[in-house]
C-alpha cells in the first residue's frame, strides 16, 4: 500500500453463507487481500457482541461481518438477530464517539463469491484509507 | 383518570404501610418485602415480612437506594415464590424488575409490586457517614427541593406510574389523605379484597407529574449533550475511565446484571504470560488489570438496553467515576434505536429476542457490484 | 550488614533509572510500577516494556489501586513468565504474592521482586480531589523520621511488616537519607545482585535495621493495639457484627479486590448458596421476618474461615467498600489471633506451608480432647 500500512482485518463470516460464499470464490480463482483474516462462526446470530469489541480494542484496525441474506439463514432467524446485534453495537461505538466505521456489516450469499473478494478487499482498503486503530496503540485501556 | 383514596393522616408512608399490613392480615398477601432502617441507624436493608407487627418498623420510601429492589427480589425469589409477595418499589425499582422478569430472573405472577412517585434518593456514601444529614437531606427532596438528590435523580423523568400493580400517587400530595392507582387487573383485585373503592379523580395530580416529567427530560437532555461532549472520544472517555480499579462492583450492584458469573471474570480472559507480554510490547506498556475499557463497553453492550437509570452503579463506585451518567446516556440511545423503554411494559419484548425482516436498512454497508478499486494480488 | 548499592539520586528518580537500565540492558522484558497516567496525573499499575514509557512511572508513591501481588499472579497463573519481569510492590503486596504461590496462583519464575521499606498508603479517596501531591511532603518527612504517617490506611497505621520479606532488592525509606539525595539499594539475593550489574552507583555495606526501623516499629504495634481495642470491630460479639455489616449491600467488592480471594467464582454466588421458596419460608417460620439480600454476615465470616489465616492487612477491602466498612479492620485483627494460634505469618517464609495444609500429630490439646474420668 502506497502508505505501507497493512491494516489488520478480521472478516467474521458464518459457516453457511459466509464462508460458502469464500468457497465460491476460490473455486472462480478469486483471491482476497492476505491481511484479511477470516474468523468463522456457526451462524452470525451466535456471534457475542463482546467478541467483535475484543478485536476493535485490543487488536484488529477493523472487523467485518458477513452472513446469509435475511430468509435464507441456516437456523431461520439468526442473522436477524446479529443484525440487531451489530446496530446496538454500532450506536454505543457512536454514542461514545469512538466511531462505527471500522465496523461493517453486510450480508453475502453462498454462491456470490465475487461479492465476498469484493467486501474483503473493498473494507481492507476503507481501513487502509482510516489508518491505523488508534485504540489498539494505547496503553491506558 | 381515577384512583382510589385511603386516609393518610400520619403521612404517605404510613398510608402504604397501613395498606401492606391489612394486605397481610388479610391474606391478600402472603409476605411483603420492604425496607427498614437498619439497627445501627446507618441505612436501610429490604426485609421480607410475614408478621405484620414488624411492619411498624418499615420505611416503604427510604431516603437512599442501598440495594436496588430489584436485585433484592431476584436475590430470594430467583426459584420462584410461594403465594404472594407484595413489593414496595421505587419506580426504576419497578421497572428493573420488569427487565429481569424478561430475562427470565423473575416470577413476576408470584409478585405484587407497589410503587410510588419516586422524589429521588441521596448520595449512599454520604447518607452512612452522616445519616441525620442524609434524613434533613431527603426532607427536602420531599419538599421538592432537588439539590441534595444523586445526579442520576436529577434527570430522571420515569419517576411515576411504572408497571406497577399499584401506585401511591403522593407527587403533591397532602391534607392527610393518599392516592392510589391501580396499574394492572391484579392491582384492581387487590384493591377489591381490601374493600378500597375507586371513586376520586386524579386529574390534577396528572397534570402535576406531567409538568415535572417535562422539566426533566429537558434536563436530561442538556445533562446527556454536555456529558457526550465531556466523554467523547477515546482521549477523553479514557480520561474519565482512569481511575477504574476494575472492581467490578458497578456490575455487582446493578439489579440488571444477574449472571452469577460474569464474562470479565470468567476463563474467557484470563490469558498466560506470553499474551500479556505480547500486548505490552506492542504498546510499550499496558495498564493493569487489563481491559478497562472492554469491561465498561463490553457491560453496556450487554446490559445497555435494559438500563433502567437507577444509579445503583455510581452510588458504589470507590472512584467517583459517573458510570451512571455513562450508562445512561448508552442505554437512551440504544434503547430508542429499537423504540424500547427498559421496564415500561412486561409484555414489550426485550429487542434482542425479536427482529423485523425489514429494518435497520443504514446499517448494511451498501454493495457496489464489482468493486473497482485496489485488485487482489493475485 | 549486607552488600547494598548506593546511588547519587533521590529514591523515585534512582528505580525509575533502574527500571531503565534493566529494560535498556534487556535483564527484563517488562517492569511493573505505579504509573501516572491517568486524569490529574493519577496513577495506576502498569506493565511496561519501553523505557521511554517510564517518564510516567512513579514506584514509590504511596497508593494502592489494586493489589500488585494479585496483579502478578493474574499474570503467572496460567504458568511461569517466559521472560524476566521486575516489579516494584510494596511489603503488603509481596506477602500477598508469596501467599498466592502457596495457594498455587502464582509462579515465581523469572520474577524480579523489588521491594522498601513502607511508609503506608493513602486511601482512594484521596485520588478524587486529586490530592495526592499535596500529601507527598508530610509524608515523606515522617518516612524519614520514623514516624507514624498522618492520614494513611487504618490498617497501614497498624502494621508491623514494613520491612518487606522475600524481595530480591529493598530500597530504604523509613529512616532513609530523606532529602539528601541518595538512595541505598539493599541486596538480597544472586538475582538482584546479579540484576544490579552494571548499574550506576557505589557498592557499600548498609544496615536495614536502623533506630528510625525500630521506633516506627514500637508506633505502629501502639497503633496496632489501639486499632484493635478501641475501634467499633474490637469484641464486635454478635450485636456488633450487626451494627458493623448491616449496611453490606452483599455487593462483594471486598472479596473481588482482596488478593487472597482468589476463586472465580466464590462460594456464596454459587447454586449452593442460592434462594430457594422452601429456604426463606423455613425462615419465615422461625423468625417474623428475615433479610434480603440472605446472609450478610455469614458471607463475612465464611470469606473469613476461607482467607483470613493469609490476610496480609492490604486495606484493599475497606477501601473499595460503597459504605464504609472497617473490613480491613477487622479481618486483620481476626488474621492476627488465627495467625496466632499456628504461630504463622502469611508471606513470610517462602518455605513455610500454609497452616491449614499440614499438621502435627500432637498440637492443639484443647481441641478434640476427651478426657474420661475414671
Amino acid at each position: 500500500m502506497s502508505n505501507g500500512f497493512e491494516p489488520k482485518i478480521l472478516y467474521i463470516l458464518c459457516s453457511w453463507c459466509g464462508t460458502g460464499g469464500a468457497e465460491t470464490a476460490s473455486a472462480h480463482g478469486l483471491r482476497y487481500p492476505e491481511n484479511v483474516r477470516i474468523y468463522r462462526v456457526n451462524c452470525t446470530g451466535s456471534l457475542p457482541a463482546v467478541h467483535v469489541l475484543r478485536a476493535l480494542v485490543e487488536g484488529a484496525d477493523g472487523v467485518a461481518v458477513s452472513g446469509c441474506h435475511p430468509g435464507d439463514c441456516h437456523f431461520e432467524t439468526g442473522n436477524y438477530h446479529a443484525r440487531r446485534r451489530v446496530a446496538n453495537l454500532k450506536t454505543i461505538l457512536n454514542t461514545l464517539d469512538l466511531g462505527d466505521d471500522r465496523l461493517w456489516f453486510r450480508f453475502v450469499a453462498h454462491g456470490e463469491g465475487r461479492r465476498f473478494v469484493d467486501t474483503a478487499t473493498e473494507f481492507s482498503d476503507h481501513i487502509a484509507e482510516l489508518g491505523p486503530n488508534p485504540l489498539t496503540a494505547r496503553r491506558d485501556t | 383518570m381515577n384512583g382510589a383514596t385511603v386516609a393518610a393522616p400520619e403521612g404517605v408512608q404510613q398510608a402504604i404501610t397501613e395498606l401492606l399490613k391489612r394486605g397481610l392480615d388479610e391474606k391478600v398477601f402472603g409476605a411483603v418485602l420492604v425496607p427498614a432502617r437498619v439497627p445501627a441507624g446507618d441505612s436501610f436493608a429490604w426485609l421480607l415480612v410475614r408478621d405484620s407487627a414488624v411492619l411498624d418498623e418499615a420505611q416503604p420510601l427510604p431516603p437512599v437506594m442501598s440495594v436496588q429492589g430489584a436485585r433484592a427480589i431476584y436475590r430470594f425469589a430467583r426459584r420462584g415464590v410461594t403465594g404472594k409477595v407484595a413489593a414496595v418499589l421505587r419506580p426504576c425499582e419497578v421497572r428493573a424488575t420488569v427487565e429481569l422478569a424478561k430475562l427470565k430472573q423473575v416470577e413476576i405472577d408470584g409478585l405484587v409490586l407497589i410503587s410510588m412517585d419516586c422524589p429521588g434518593a441521596v448520595p449512599l456514601k454520604a447518607y452512612v457517614d452522616d445519616p441525620q444529614q442524609g434524613d434533613a437531606d431527603f426532607e427536602k427532596l420531599l419538599n421538592g427541593d432537588q439539590t441534595p438528590a444523586r445526579d442520576i435523580c436529577k434527570v430522571c423523568h420515569l419517576f411515576s406510574r411504572p408497571a406497577s400493580d399499584l401506585h401511591f400517587a403522593t407527587l403533591g400530595s397532602d391534607n392527610g389523605q393518599a392516592s392510589i392507582v391501580a396499574g394492572s387487573d391484579q392491582g384492581r383485585a387487590v384493591l377489591k379484597k381490601l374493600g378500597i373503592a375507586e371513586e376520586s379523580s386524579l386529574d390534577a395530580w396528572e397534570r402535576a407529574v406531567a409538568e415535572r416529567q417535562e422539566q426533566r427530560q429537558q434536563a436530561r437532555a442538556e445533562a446527556q449533550a454536555t456529558l457526550r461532549q465531556k466523554i467523547a472520544g477515546p482521549d477523553k472517555l479514557l480520561e474519565t475511565l482512569s481511575q477504574c480499579i476494575n472492581c467490578h462492583v458497578c456490575r455487582s450492584v446493578c439489579p440488571i446484571c444477574y449472571c452469577r458469573q460474569c464474562y470479565f471474570e470468567s476463563q474467557a480472559v484470563l490469558m498466560p504470560p506470553e499474551n500479556i507480554l505480547a500486548r505490552a510490547r506492542r504498546k510499550g506498556g499496558m495498564r493493569l488489570p487489563t481491559d478497562t475499557l472492554l469491561f465498561h463497553v463490553g457491560r453496556m453492550s450487554h446490559m445497555s438496553l435494559s438500563c433502567v437509570s437507577c444509579g445503583a452503579c455510581e452510588d458504589a463506585c470507590p472512584s467517583s467515576i459517573p458510570v451512571a451518567q455513562l450508562f445512561s446516556l448508552v442505554g437512551d440511545a440504544t434503547q430508542k434505536q429499537f423504540d424500547y423503554v427498559a421496564g415500561r411494559s412486561v409484555t414489550e419484548p426485550l429487542p434482542t429476542i425479536t427482529y423485523k425482516e425489514d429494518e435497520l436498512p443504514d446499517l448494511v454497508a451498501p454493495y457496489v457490484e464489482t468493486y473497482s478499486g485496489r485488485e487482489a494480488a493475485s | 550488614m549486607s552488600d547494598a548499592l548506593t546511588i547519587s539520586k533521590p529514591p523515585d528518580e534512582a528505580l525509575r533509572a533502574f527500571l531503565a537500565f534493566l529494560l535498556q540492558e534487556k535483564k527484563a522484558a517488562a517492569v511493573l510500577t505505579l504509573d501516572r497516567i491517568g486524569k490529574d496525573a493519577a496513577p495506576a499499575y502498569s506493565l511496561i516494556t519501553d523505557a521511554k514509557e517510564l517518564e510516567s512511572a512513579a514506584p514509590l508513591l504511596p497508593i494502592m489501586p489494586a493489589n500488585a501481588g494479585k496483579l502478578l499472579a493474574e499474570i503467572t497463573e496460567l504458568g511461569p513468565s517466559p521472560e524476566p519481569i521486575a516489579a516494584v510492590l510494596k511489603p503488603c503486596e509481596l506477602r500477598a504474592l508469596v501467599e498466592l504461590k502457596k495457594l498455587n496462583q502464582a509462579n515465581l519464575d523469572n520474577l524480579l521482586l523489588i521491594s522498601f521499606t513502607c511508609g503506608g498508603v493513602f486511601p482512594l479517596a484521596i485520588r478524587n480531589n486529586g490530592g495526592i501531591n499535596e500529601t507527598l511532603p508530610a509524608y515523606r518527612d515522617a518516612l524519614a523520621k520514623g514516624e507514624v504517617a498522618d492520614g494513611i490506611r487504618p490498617t497501614c497505621r497498624a502494621c508491623e511488616h514494613f520491612v518487606p520479606y522475600n524481595a530480591d532488592l529493598t530500597v530504604a525509606l523509613v529512616g532513609g537519607p530523606g532529602s539528601s539525595g541518595t538512595s541505598t539499594f539493599l541486596i538480597n539475593s544472586s538475582r538482584g545482585a546479579e540484576a544490579l550489574e552494571g548499574f550506576e552507583g557505589e557498592r557499600t555495606e548498609a544496615k536495614l535495621e536502623s533506630d528510625a526501623i525500630d521506633a516506627l516499629r514500637a508506633k505502629r504495634a501502639d497503633e496496632a493495639t489501639k486499632l484493635y481495642t478501641e475501634s467499633e470491630t474490637a469484641a464486635p460479639g454478635l450485636d456488633g457484627l450487626i451494627s458493623i455489616f448491616g449496611r453490606c449491600l452483599s455487593c462483594r467488592a471486598c472479596s473481588t479486590v482482596c488478593p487472597i480471594c482468589y476463586c472465580e467464582l466464590c462460594y456464596f454466588d454459587s447454586v449452593t448458596e442460592d434462594p430457594a421458596p422452601n429456604k426463606y419460608e423455613a425462615q419465615l417460620r422461625h423468625r417474623k421476618a428475615t433479610r434480603v439480600p440472605p446472609g450478610t454476615i455469614a458471607f463475612h465470616l465464611g470469606r473469613m474461615t476461607h482467607m483470613v489465616i493469609s490476610c496480609v492487612g492490604c486495606g484493599m477491602c475497606s477501601d473499595v467498600c460503597p459504605v464504609s466498612i472497617p473490613v480491613a479492620t477487622l479481618f486483620s485483627m481476626v488474621g492476627k489471633s488465627a495467625d496466632k494460634v499456628f504461630s504463622y505469618v502469611p508471606g513470610k517464609d517462602l518455605d513455610e506451608e500454609l497452616p491449614l495444609k499440614k499438621y502435627e500429630v500432637d498440637e492443639l490439646s484443647h481441641l478434640g480432647e476427651e478426657r474420661i474420668e475414671s
